[in-house]
């Protein structure tokens, strides 16, 4: 057989597959380890350290974990959240992650490595993602071949959108949820590859453990009954589906129950229906398959018809009657805002708030997944031209989280692993054919083109050749699992006897000159593929939130830590049951950096109150002061961007808070009236009811004279605020940290007098200036 | 028998009769000077005794604190003035006043003269006065101690100067009724110092003192942050495989003055930066002295690293030799620490072993020197707790501390890898000051096992681990051959 290039022809078998079981370890090994290393760069930047807001309530229940074992943390009612209502936190979370921490840090200390629980926190994501390579290589090995999944697993390894979830530190439930998504696919996969009850039951155990840690596992729940639904109706079902599915659900289901979070959910909500409509589909078709095979086929005709369909019937109307009646949960909020995306702005919009449940824009496409998203439809497309079982997986997979990435910014990660593995499918299969050395004969190419193809049993030259010259995808699915490596085996035994001295063409499709052409331009977008993952994972996504960076002019890094310097301010010098009111993205991290009691926190389960945390923000001191004090709020904490330009305050979040106002309380909150003629301003043309608002009063209090009679500029807005500045009269300044990112107010106490503090203020203020100014207070008497 | 009986009680009354008025005949003050340097939280008082023998070969001098001011005084040291070496001091509590017995360098004859100097250091000695006040205002602190310097000696004439670091004293006490010891005055100011007395014949019957003992206080204004770390715990590891003691410490301070009135106001502080006037009772950054060759320095609080800290090295010298720089350590809290507030943070850092760590090679002896602290400027530790984590092995400890130490006991601590947790030495403190930067010695010996013990305890590990993921990749497991 004439090769294009010389291969070395005295290894035997044996050795070849031996090296290629090391070099996979060894690239897997090494795509851990680059997968872990990228995700260190916020380590490395600036410290191991929680990010944002979410990861700092699993931290801290992680602690409490770890410092008091499990059941204490079962059992752990929270009074400090949500003051006063307070939290039962162990019914109300999803424990997966904090006991996969808990359990690492107890095995740690087990052996005697006193790891801090922090630093297992940050490092966990990181040490998920290997894992995570690892489940997509497994997962798409079983799609096309072990070169394939490596290619995922590298691509899913430093994928930026992936890695947007999983950087050291951003310990969320994400973490670990992939790595649990794609090893339960896989194990569905291998279970309906196998009709085996024990990967199904693997895939069951997984799947709990996903449900566990992941409020996603809807995901699971429905994709996988999809799935057996497209291959009930493709005509594809077989004892092997039965049983995979019947085992992963029965299993998987009675275990995911047994999260208090989910508790009955799984047969009471409209999410989980799907799941147990194709189960007991795939019982009555199990069932008429055994009829089937029993009677006649002409009675049979007739049972079916009379049977099947009205039981399927009988089923569906059960379930719309069960959710009409209540006694099934019809769809959230969340859920319908999937398929509206206008659905959470107008009913629910704390859920709108969230800037993580916007719609994706279309560059952020290619910024989390580069030059995956233009081979991500090449390879779902030959995973048509294969369409065995799993190929029908990920077709659907893929038109499933496309549509999902579409609509909310969050589920890009849902997609970011089929997009690895479509893609490593499609790149695989460009390099399957690019590198492969055999080339065909002349007198072959002819019996190639005239002799129709049939799928091969002995791996006879001819045969191997002329595959290669018509379809290239058609061999990927008669060949066995050893893919393009058993292919290289046979054609190095094979050239071995073949004569070298056959024609090689020099150009043309089968030239080195096409080959290189090829295989250089896909390695070039491999390299710049890399180089984009490590550019945008350093500097889009390994920012703490927390602790914020800037660039002098001169190059040199300039850490500003105000969100730390106030909470633990908060924490050391005030007292201990002093409540905290401040926006719900803070509570979290006032819990966990300053330990005291917050209104409302990330976990935002009570509208209500959270509306009066926006009103009381968005209402005139003197409305404000006594929701205040209902709420034993002694303190308030609101983050202002204006002086160094940092926009995520709470001026530029002002709006939401209105609007969520406005949903409880319309008579008293309306949003146009923080409107200047439909402008959203700050300055001197601000509308009276922003003016006057608690929120603008705190940001700017005394904001102006920083500018020591100068023109006092808003960085953020970009507006001129006025150079007299608003005045408190129930609140005082307690404290604000270095560049006025974070400002703490005191409540005041009821005057001692028993006066209005209003009063008291322009008495207290009217005493010292009685000789100053003796108009106005005259002016104001007669007004 | 008889005589016996009688005897026994005349015993015991002259052993425990006031041992004034025995003590009495043997010296005489021809002067005695006190000097008072008010501080904030430190007060340091150095009393200088003119000393003249009544009675022959005397060699043992003693010196009167009363109670309350010794309960203040958390270090003290007697010495023959102009000499270096501090003469040996024995406690006695049992009288109405405190007595120091200090031993004589040598004999005195009948009329032999002496200058002794008592140094002490007072801590919580002042208060603020008023309590609270405004982030604008000055801090005044209150100090209040006795006019006269007691002694168990007749004193012919002594003075007591008070001396302020800043210039303006805003009061202090006249005393009254000491006519009859004054010549020229009973008190008298120039800028900073408040000198009383001199004051003549002053006798030593507990008449006298009743009399005309009395309280005198200085409010005076202090221009630093008045410092105290209320608990200091120190934890010394010693690594033998790794060539390095770490030490960390974690610090809870606290400002002592007073009290913040009102609200922190960043903007009147960025102003008072900005015109340097800063007040006198914010602590914004410290300095820290830290041994030479420090590597690895860290400084963390509950909410992660607190990056606003400089460290500059020097390279480590060689030991036993006197180390001319220190690496000086500039440390920012978070947050500015006005009157009443709190920080908490941990710093630490790694030092050479070899620095700190001496081997005797005939008996295989190691010995240790860990300070008990390091110092931060003006600052009093109210508790410390020093722990010396040994290797893990370590036997035959022996430990001695530079100053007498509340507690000291041993326990284990178990760190990375260890089988059997390493022993640990711990000592306890209280009322430390810049004066006890001392060094704890601590001996052991390692025997060469003990170093040996972790490798091969994590190598049987991980071979038994190996060995059982060879045996079970070879073992089948399956029912039915394929």
């Amino acid at each position: 057989m004439p090769a294009a290039y010389p291969l070395p022809s005295d290894l035997s078998p044996a050795t070849v597959t031996n090296t290629a079981s090391l070099l996979r370890i060894i690239a897997l090994a090494l795509i851990s380890g680059a997968a872990i290393a990228s995700r260190l760069f916020a380590v490395i930047n600036f410290e191991s350290i929680i990010h944002e807001f979410d990861p700092w309530f699993n931290y801290r229940a992680t602690k409490v974990l770890a410092s008091q074992g499990f059941y204490e943390f079962w059992n752990w009612f929270d009074p400090t959240a949500w003051y006063p209502l307070g939290r039962v936190v162990g019914g109300t979370i999803y424990p997966g992650l904090m006991a996969t921490s808990g359990v690492i840090y107890n095995l740690l200390h087990a052996l005697n490595l006193p790891v801090d629980i922090r630093n297992i926190c940050v490092l966990l994501a990181p040490g998920f993602s290997a894992l995570t390579a690892w489940a997509t290589y497994m997962f798409t090995k079983e799609l096309k071949d072990e070169s394939a999944g490596l290619l995922a697993a590298a691509f899913i390894g430093i994928v930026p959108g992936y890695i947007s979830r999983s950087v050291a530190g951003s310990y969320d439930n994400e973490a670990i949820a992939i790595f649990l998504l794609m090893f339960t696919f896989f194990a569905w996969i291998k279970a309906l590859k196998q009709g085996s009850a024990f990967w199904g039951t693997i895939a069951a155990v997984f799947y709990f453990y996903m449900v566990a840690a992941w409020g996603g596992y809807a995901f699971i729940t429905n994709m996988i009954p999809l799935h057996a639904l497209v291959l009930l109706l493709m005509g594809r079902f077989t004892g092997r589906l039965y049983v995979a599915y019947s085992s992963w659900y029965a299993i998987g289901t009675l275990s995911s129950m047994q999260v208090p979070f989910v508790g009955f959910q799984p047969v009471r909500t409209s999410e989980h229906m799907a799941a147990l409509g194709v189960f007991g589909l795939l019982q009555i078709v199990a069932f008429a398959q055994l009829v089937r095979a029993h009677v006649s086929s002409k009675q049979f005709q007739e049972l079916l018809f009379a049977a099947v369909i009205s039981v399927g019937l009988i089923g569906f109307f059960g379930i719309v009657g069960l959710t009409y009646k209540g006694w099934i949960a019809p769809w959230t909020g969340r859920f319908y805002s999937l398929w509206d995306t206008g659905y959470a702005k107008k009913y629910i919009p704390i859920i709108a708030s969230v800037s993580e449940h916007q719609p994706t824009a279309w560059p952020s496409f290619f910024m989390d997944l580069h030059f995956l998203i233009f081979l991500f439809p090449a390879g779902v497309v030959m995973c048509f031209r294969t369409l065995r079982d799993e190929h029908v997986f990920v077709i659907i997979y893929a038109v499933v989280a496309s549509y999902f990435a579409g609509v909310m910014v969050r589920l890009m990660l849902t997609l970011t692993p089929v997009v690895c593995v479509s893609a490593a499918v499609a790149l695989s299969s460009l390099m399957d054919a690019y590198l492969d050395p055999s080339e065909p004969n002349v007198e072959d190419d002819k019996n190639g083109s005239s002799t129709p193809h049939s799928t091969g049993t002995t791996p006879s030259t001819a045969l191997a050749t002329s595959k290669k010259t018509k379809k290239n995808k058609e061999k990927e699915a008669s060949a066995p699992a050893g893919g393009v490596l058993g292919e290289l085996v046979s054609n190095v035994t094979s050239s071995a006897v073949a004569a070298k001295s056959a024609t090689t063409a020099e150009r043309g499709v089968f030239g080195m000159d096409t080959r290189l052409i090829v295989l250089l331009n896909s390695l070039g977008l491999l390299l710049f593929f890399v180089v984009h993952c490590t550019w945008v994972t350093s500097n889009a996504y390994s920012s703490p939130s927390v602790v914020l960076s800037s660039t002098s002019p001169d190059g040199s890094k300039n850490i500003i830590d105000d969100f730390r310097e106030a909470y633990h301010w908060l924490r050391q010098n005030t007292a201990e049951d002093a409540v905290v009111m401040s926006w719900w993205d803070y509570g979290y991290q006032i819990a966990g950096m300053a330990d005291r009691p917050t209104l409302v926190d990330n976990n935002t389960w009570n509208n209500t109150h959270i509306a009066t945390v926006g009103k009381a923000m968005s209402s005139p001191e003197d409305i404000a002061y006594p929701i205040l004090r209902k709420h034993d709020v002694s303190y308030v904490l609101i983050i202002f961007g204006g002086l160094i330009g940092y926009s995520g305050d709470d001026i530029n979040k002002f709006l939401w808070m209105v609007r969520i106002a406005q949903g409880v309380w319309p008579d008293e909150i309306q949003e146009p009236n923080y409107f200047n003629r439909g402008e959203y301003r700050v300055d001197s043309e601000a509308a009276p009811a922003m003016r006057d608002s608690l929120m603008y009063k705190m940001s700017y209090y005394r904001f102006a004279e920083l500018f020591g009679g100068q023109q006092p500029v808003d960085r953020v807005r970009g507006q001129h605020v006025p150079i007299q500045g608003p005045t408190l009269d129930y609140l005082e300044e307690a404290y604000t940290s270095e560049n006025w990112i974070v400002r703490i107010y005191e409540v005041k106490k009821d005057d001692v007098l028993g006066r209005d503090l209003k009063i008291a203020n322009a008495f207290d203020q009217g005493k010292k200036r009685k000789r100053t100014k003796p108009m106005s207070r005259r002016k104001s008497i007669s007004a | 028998m008889a005589r016996r009986w009688w005897t026994l009680p005349l015993l015991l009354v002259s052993a425990l009769a006031p041992s004034f008025s025995l003590a009495g005949l043997a010296f005489e003050n021809t002067a005695i000077v006190r000097t008072i340097e008010l501080g904030g939280s430190l007060v340091h008082v150095s009393t200088t005794y003119a000393v003249k023998a009544l009675e022959p070969r005397q060699t043992t001098y003693q010196i009167a604190l009363s109670k309350a001011e010794r309960a203040k005084t958390s270090w003290l040291e007697a010495k023959v003035k102009g000499q270096t070496t501090p003469l040996e001091l024995s406690e006695d509590e049992s009288s109405t006043e405190h007595l120091l017995s200090v031993s004589l360098p040598k004999a005195l004859a009948v009329n032999g003269t002496l200058n002794l100097v008592l140094e002490t250091v007072q801590t919580h000695a002042t208060h603020p006065f008023p309590e609270q006040a405004a982030q604008k205002e000055p801090q005044l602190l209150k100090y209040e101690t006795d006019l006269f310097t007691i002694s168990p000696y007749v004193t012919l004439v002594q003075r007591t100067k008070i001396k302020s670091m800043a210039p303006n004293v805003i009061s202090y006490t006249t005393p009254h009724d000491v006519d009859s010891f004054v010549r020229d005055g009973s008190v008298t100011r120039s800028g900073g110092t408040i000198t009383y007395g001199p004051y003549n014949d002053i006798q030593t019957d507990t008449y006298f003192v009743a009399k005309h003992q009395q309280s005198i206080s200085v409010h005076y204004s202090f221009d630093y942050p008045v410092l105290e770390v209320e608990t200091l715990r120190r934890t010394a590891e010693i690594s033998h495989w790794g060539s390095n003691l770490n030490i960390e410490d974690k610090i809870h301070l606290h400002n002592a003055g007073p009290t913040l009135k009102g609200h922190f106001s960043r903007l009147e502080y960025q102003g008072q930066i900005y015109h340097r006037r800063q007040a006198p009772h914010i602590l914004s950054d410290f300095t820290l002295h830290l041994p030479p060759g420090v590597t690895n320095a860290y400084f963390y609080d509950q909410n992660g690293n607190v990056s606003t800290s400089h460290l500059r090295t020097v390279p480590s010298v060689a030991k036993g030799s006197k180390a001319t720089q220190y690496s000086v350590l500039e440390l920012r809290p978070r947050y500015p620490v006005l009157g009443g507030w709190n920080y908490s943070y941990t710093i630490g850092f790694d030092t050479p072993l070899q620095d700190s760590v001496g081997y005797d090679v005939k008996n295989g002896i190691y010995v240790v020197g860990v300070p008990v602290m390091t110092n931060i400027p003006g600052t009093v530790v109210d508790n410390a707790e020093v722990k010396i984590i040994l290797p893990e092995g370590a036997t035959n400890i022996e430990f001695i501390s530079p100053f007498p130490e509340l507690s000291n006991g041993m326990s284990t601590h178990i760190s990375y890898l260890d089988t059997a947790g390493r022993p640990a030495v711990t000592f306890t403190y209280k009322d430390l000051t810049y004066k006890h930067t001392g060094i704890i010695y601590v001996s052991y010996q390692v025997p060469v096992s003990a170093h040996l013990k972790k490798v091969m305890s994590v190598g049987a590990a991980l071979f038994s681990l190996f060995a059982f993921a060879f045996m079970a990749r070879r073992v089948d497991l399956n029912l039915h051959k394929k």
